[in-house]
């Protein structure tokens, strides 16, 4: 190995020294070592005799585990890209068969069935996208919202000028399983307000808002429309949803006047003992 | 005089679009081979080339843009999309998928419609939102996947508004 004979040479003389310098030793007929060399004059006061310590270390095993551990984390990521785009693109086609679906069917009752799936698609579609954007297992709530918001606004209303939806959260971060059924009450009562709270192209405002202290949460969807007035909320696939959901959560669900229009809010209360429950 | 190609598909404007008179009928032969890509010819609908390997969201791609009011064309990979260029001088805009089978995806293809017919306005549409979106030639909008029909329409109708004329199908 010319290289370090020169290199220790150079340190015997005192004008270098050897730190961390890898070799690989070959040998005929066994595998390559890699190895790691330290060395560096041992100063013990006799200039005649000149002294090197010499440190070889051998780090094949340690390198390959290395090499293993890169490789098998770079196979995961990969792995989770192909997994989130199959998913991005399953959701891709239901959302394509149901918006199909919508722009055929003949009954406007149907039709509007069919747009509040796509929507529902398109919420749950939205977390996803936040997941593998963010690639993590947490959710900050703002930004979810922000974008499922967005989603709901572009599929849902067709005079953006009119109806706007505005969006409240602190930063809040939820486990994600948490943040699908937030979402999910969020996509049905946002839903439910420009269907029933605005009627006769009446113009108006949809409030998001979410706030959490400690154990203690508070999530809520407002409008300045109509109002409820004496009529009761039908029993519909839309309430049975976020009354399963928020029973889920713990949560307690109260609709009031808001004087214009409604508020609906869903609040867990801190109780010390139960952590908030996965979600199903 | 240039003939249709075997890997010509169906054009889909008369299928179920709004009603627009006169409009969505198949190009006379003689208009080939003249003018420039992305020329807008008076009187005919705007030429949406849909670029997507599953039939089912490229069914739904072709649905969404012949009830926005303009013609569409459709190619399952990027080769079949370059000989449709070549043929119809009258495409416009062309909304493709990123990853499908073949030797070009929808970022490559992008990049050498952008080189090659420049005034073409480009659409690309991906599940995999972060690694792409910083890959594509400029002035391409990038939409991620599931994309919402109201998002793609308004996106044409922008890019589309500066050399399109009024029409009525428009909001």
């Amino acid at each position: 190995m010319p290289t370090l004979s020169s290199l220790l040479k150079a340190t015997a003389a005192g004008s270098a020294r050897i730190e961390a310098y890898e070799i690989d030793l070959k040998r005929a007929g066994q595998k390559t070592l890699q190895l790691v060399v330290n060395a560096r004059v041992l100063e013990d006061g006799d200039p005649d005799r000149i002294r090197l310590l010499v440190a070889v270390a051998d780090v094949t095993d340690a390198r390959a585990d290395a090499r293993q551990k890169d490789d098998l984390i770079r196979d995961k990521a990969i792995l989770m890209q192909e997994l989130q785009h199959r998913v991005a693109n399953s959701l891709q086609i239901i959302a394509s068969v149901l918006m199909q679906s919508a722009r055929r069917v003949q009954s406007e009752e149907a039709r509007g069935h069919l747009r509040d799936a796509h929507s529902r698609v398109m919420s749950i579609a939205a977390v996803q996208r936040h997941l593998a954007q963010t690639g993590v297992e947490n959710v900050s709530l703002r930004s979810y919202f922000t974008q499922l918001s967005e989603s709901l606004g572009a599929s849902m209303i067709s005079d953006r000028d009119r109806l706007s939806i505005v969006v409240s959260v602190d930063d809040s971060v939820v486990k994600s399983d948490i943040s699908i059924s937030l979402g999910l009450i969020v996509t049905e009562l946002v839903i439910n307000a420009l269907k029933h709270a605005f009627p006769q192209e009446r113009s108006g405002k949809i409030s998001v808002d979410y706030r959490s202290h400690g154990q203690a949460w508070n999530l809520s969807v407002s409008d300045d429309g109509i109002g409820m007035g004496d009529r009761a909320a039908k029993a519909g696939l839309g309430t049975g949803i976020v009354e399963a959901l928020a029973r889920n959560l713990q949560g307690d669900i109260s609709v009031t006047d808001a004087n214009p229009g409604t508020l609906v809010s869903v609040a867990h209360i801190a109780d010390g003992v139960a952590d908030v429950p996965a979600a199903a | 005089m240039l003939t249709a190609s075997p890997t010509y598909r169906l054009q889909h404007s008369q299928m179920t679009a709004p009603k627009s008179a006169g409009a969505g009928q198949p190009l006379p032969n003689a208009k080939f081979g003249l003018g420039q890509a992305g020329d807008i010819t008076e009187d005919r609908k705007a030429v949406i080339l849909i670029v997507e390997d599953s039939a089912i969201i490229r069914m739904g791609a072709v649905d969404l843009v012949v009830h926005a009011g303009y013609e569409a064309l459709e190619a399952s990979n990027a080769e079949e999309a370059i000989r449709l260029m070549e043929a119809r001088t009258d495409i416009v805009l062309v909304f493709t998928d990123v990853s499908m089978p073949g030797t070009m995806d929808g970022i490559k293809l992008a990049h050498h419609i952008r080189s090659r017919w420049p005034p073409v306005k480009l659409i690309v549409a991906s599940g995999r939102a972060i690694i792409e979106q910083s890959r594509l030639p400029e002035g391409s909008q990038f939409v991620p996947k599931p994309y919402n029909d109201s998002t793609i329409v308004e996106q044409i109708r922008r890019m589309l508004a500066p050399i399109e004329k009024p029409q009525e199908t428009r909001r």
